[in-house]
């Protein structure tokens, strides 16, 4: 043991003693006065107070030094002779001898029962730690979600900063940037290095910063790589202290490591690399073939157009419908392959909203313009206030939001019912309402309409679609900072689609707005 | 449309397109010149007496852009690009660059042409100095800098007036934030967006009979402003598409 610890051990061990004499003080305060009144004699059980409370608190030394006294003051203050450590009585010789085998005894038990409570408490917090560790590994959804938790376990029972890189790569790559912590070039370095070929996988190396703070640097496992290497502060500590925290940190992780082999993390890891892989496949698979279609669509869609505008069939009715119908579908194909790039498009690069100004009412009129032919046989009604705020978006995005959710009430409602659509500033967001009178949703369809690829069994069999609309909408207005949500009174009795936008006023200073050049 | 038959080069590498385009303009009374590559269509651009030039972006040789850039360099043909569908980033890219408009794959020969007929009205007025310009009910007198809306005079303060004028100018045409902005409040408020939203809302209340539902003033979402022009050959004042697939309802 270093000479630190023993110190410190030392110097609470005297602050115990010290406290015990203070509880022996106290009893005997308060047992002079009930003597004196009373006239009883034997008090010196009264001492097997402090003697519990001692041993319980503090442990056997106090519990031990706290019989003693009792044994002392007892003769002192209480045989007689009084006020004198010679005792007359065998008897209470006697007395006293069985006093201090009983309060040893007593002060045996309690302490045994003190390290058993603190034994079982620490166990408690370190199942709670795992079971809690298990669970996120359970709903783990992808590597780096299993790491994190790694991590966070870690740290949790180490108590020292811990950073876990998945490989080589993470390390190199992350640029000193990790989960929002800086990590000093050399230790990325070092993992860099440690993560292809550990020098010395059971020990790992540490490096000294220029600062005098200690990083150590070791495989998580040294049998198995694939639980990534692992990085953790010690501060500015002396070399003895440094040799403690290393074996610490030996100990942690061969515990650690058997319990990550237990609950088959590397073979987790492993999994998740594969699904992922299997997404990134499938995305790009839906991008390219997407991108692909459609160029052939733009000339079926252009010939469509000039062939039924062509002066030869301007007597062939029956010819001209075709000609129609090849466009109408043509532009059909265009909106669902449109969605499957806007889907790739969410779930591989994530949207990147690019803000400015924008007046709502023009946002909800371009999207009424461009739906405007799927809209012909739906009653609009419009209701947009002049005076509505200015909000920051990237208007595009809302626009096909809005789009997407006017797709979805012309498919589940009937020709000539109404599409109500109003803006209201509220509390300092916009809120836009699209109402339909349609098919509604019923409470077991509510929670899975904001869900990818979902159709309610309701409708797959009478409206095509591909479930991505909705789905669609909602990442859109989520990328703006807004919050979309539908409401119905149930089936048959219409939806209401509300979005809600940060307003912020906008400052525009009057001078600007109205002087002359 | 003029006496001679205008003339348009079709700049698309794809030859289906060529195709239907070559055909729809031909139906319509244009005679067709087409080029496969960015360096065939400057060739043929400088060769050539055009009124029209259609340039697909994506070419094998060029960006579209560049074309754009290099027939802008000498020429003040109107030019219309043609692209995937494409960031409204790019579409301001694309007009900074010297397009006069641009229509998104996959569109209509209708929207193209209406397109089409806007550039080359464009043209002629610069060409023949014409001073006034007409909106539906609103005429533009950019000689006498009077604003009339269905032959009486508006009252309008300089800056609404500047705005209008510089849409007038383009009348038809996408004109960018940024060049709005740089036209009317100059170049320190380039990103004020909000003085435009403004701005219009106050000009729409002026100039349109339906200001919450504009017809005149129109906006293109993430790009700009165009001052909707009607129809020259039928006289029926329609607004003018930006979005694909706008093609004319069902019948």
């Amino acid at each position: 043991m270093p000479r630190a610890l023993n110190f410190d051990r030392v110097r609470s061990e005297l602050r115990h003693i010290a406290a015990t004499l203070g509880l022996v003080g106290v009893v005997t305060a308060l047992l002079i006065p009930v003597i004196e009144v009373s006239g009883l004699r034997h008090g010196s059980a009264a001492y097997l107070i402090p003697v519990l409370i001692a041993a319980v608190r503090w442990g056997i030394v106090p519990s031990v030094v706290a019989a003693v006294c009792g044994v002392v003051a007892s003769a002192f203050f209480f045989y007689p002779p009084r006020y004198s450590l010679q005792i007359s009585d065998p008897h209470e010789v006697l007395n006293l001898i069985l006093f201090i085998v009983v309060a040893v005894v007593v002060s045996q038990l309690a302490t045994r029962l003190k390290r058993e409570l603190e034994l079982s408490r620490q166990r408690e917090i370190d199942m709670r730690d795992l079971y809690a560790f298990s669970r996120r590994l359970a709903v783990a959804f992808d590597v780096s979600d299993i790491h994190a938790a790694i991590e966070d376990h870690l740290a949790t029972i180490m108590q020292r900063k811990v950073v876990l890189f998945a490989g080589a790569r993470e390390a190199s790559m992350s640029g000193g940037q990790h989960a929002g912590t800086s990590i000093p070039p050399q230790v990325l370095a070092a993992a860099a290095e440690t993560a292809l070929e550990p020098r010395d996988p059971a020990g790992g190396l540490t490096v000294t910063l220029d600062s005098g703070e200690v990083w150590l640097v070791r495989p998580v496992s040294p049998r198995n790589l694939e639980l990534g290497v692992i990085a953790v502060n010690f501060g500015r500590e002396s070399p003895e202290r440094i040799d403690e925290l290393r074996n610490r940190v030996d100990a942690v992780l061969a515990d650690a490591t058997a319990t990550l082999e237990r609950l088959g993390v590397a073979h987790a890891i492993s999994e998740a690399r594969m699904r992922s892989q299997t997404d990134q496949l499938r995305e790009a698979l839906i991008g390219s073939v997407s991108h692909e279609l459609r160029t052939p669509l733009a000339s079926i869609l252009g010939a469509a157009t000039v062939l039924a505008a062509a002066p030869a069939l301007a007597n062939e009715k029956k010819l001209k419908a075709l000609a129609h119908d090849v466009r109408d579908e043509a532009e059909r194909l265009n909106n669902d392959i449109q969605n499957l790039l806007d889907a790739t498009r969410i779930s591989s690069d994530g949207i990147k909203p690019r803000v400015e100004w924008a007046d709502p009412q023009d946002i909800v009129n371009s999207a009424v313009d461009r739906c405007r032919y799927r809209l012909t046989d739906r009653r609009i009604a419009l209701d947009l206030p002049a005076d509505l705020p200015l909000v920051q978006v990237d208007p595009v995005l809302v626009q096909q939001a809005l789009v997407q959710i006017f797709d979805n009430a012309v498919k589940y409602s009937s020709p000539g019912s109404q599409i109500a659509v109003s803006a209201r500033a509220q509390d300092g967001r916009l809120v836009v309402t699209v109402s339909d009178e349609g098919a509604g949703i019923t409470a077991d369809e509510h929670p899975q309409i904001w869900k990818r690829f979902t159709r309610s069994e309701r409708h797959t069999a009478t409206t095509s679609g591909s479930g991505l609309g909705l789905w669609i909408a909602n990442a859109f207005i989520a990328a703006n900072g807004g919050k979309i949500t539908a409401a119905s009174a149930g089936p048959g009795q219409g939806s209401t689609v509300t979005i809600e936008l940060p307003a912020t006023q906008a400052a525009v200073p009057q001078l600007e707005t109205d002087t002359d050049d | 449309m003029t006496e001679a038959s205008p003339i348009v080069l079709i700049v698309d590498d794809e030859t289906q397109i060529r195709r239907f385009l070559r055909t729809g303009f031909e139906l319509n009374g244009f005679v067709v010149h087409e080029a496969s590559t960015g360096a065939e269509a400057i060739r043929t651009a400088t060769l050539r007496p055009l009124d029209l030039v259609i340039v697909d972006l994506g070419l094998p040789d060029m960006d579209g852009i560049e074309v754009v850039e290099r027939i802008r360099s000498w020429s003040s043909v109107p030019i219309i690009v043609l692209s995937v569908r494409s960031s409204e980033a790019e579409k301001v890219r694309l007009l900074e660059a010297g397009a006069d408009d641009y229509v998104v794959k996959p569109f209509g020969m209708a929207e193209l042409l209406a397109r089409v007929r806007v550039a080359l009205r464009r043209q002629m007025r610069a060409v023949s100095g014409e001073p006034t310009v007409k909106a539906g009910p609103l005429t533009i007198d950019l000689s006498a800098r009077a604003v009339l809306l269905n032959g009486t005079r508006l009252a309008l303060t300089p800056k609404e007036y500047r705005l209008l004028q510089v849409l007038a100018q383009h009348a038809g045409n996408v004109v960018t934030h940024q060049h709005l902005l740089k036209e009317v409040w100059g170049t320190t408020h380039l990103h004020d967006t909000h003085y435009l939203r403004i701005f219009v809302r106050k000009l729409r209340q002026k100039i349109e009979p339906h200001p919450d539902s504009p017809r005149i003033l129109v906006t293109e979402l993430g790009v700009g402003y165009r001052l909707a022009q009607p129809e020259a050959d039928n006289g029926a004042f329609a607004v003018i598409q930006s979005a694909p697939l706008q093609a004319p309802a069902k019948p």
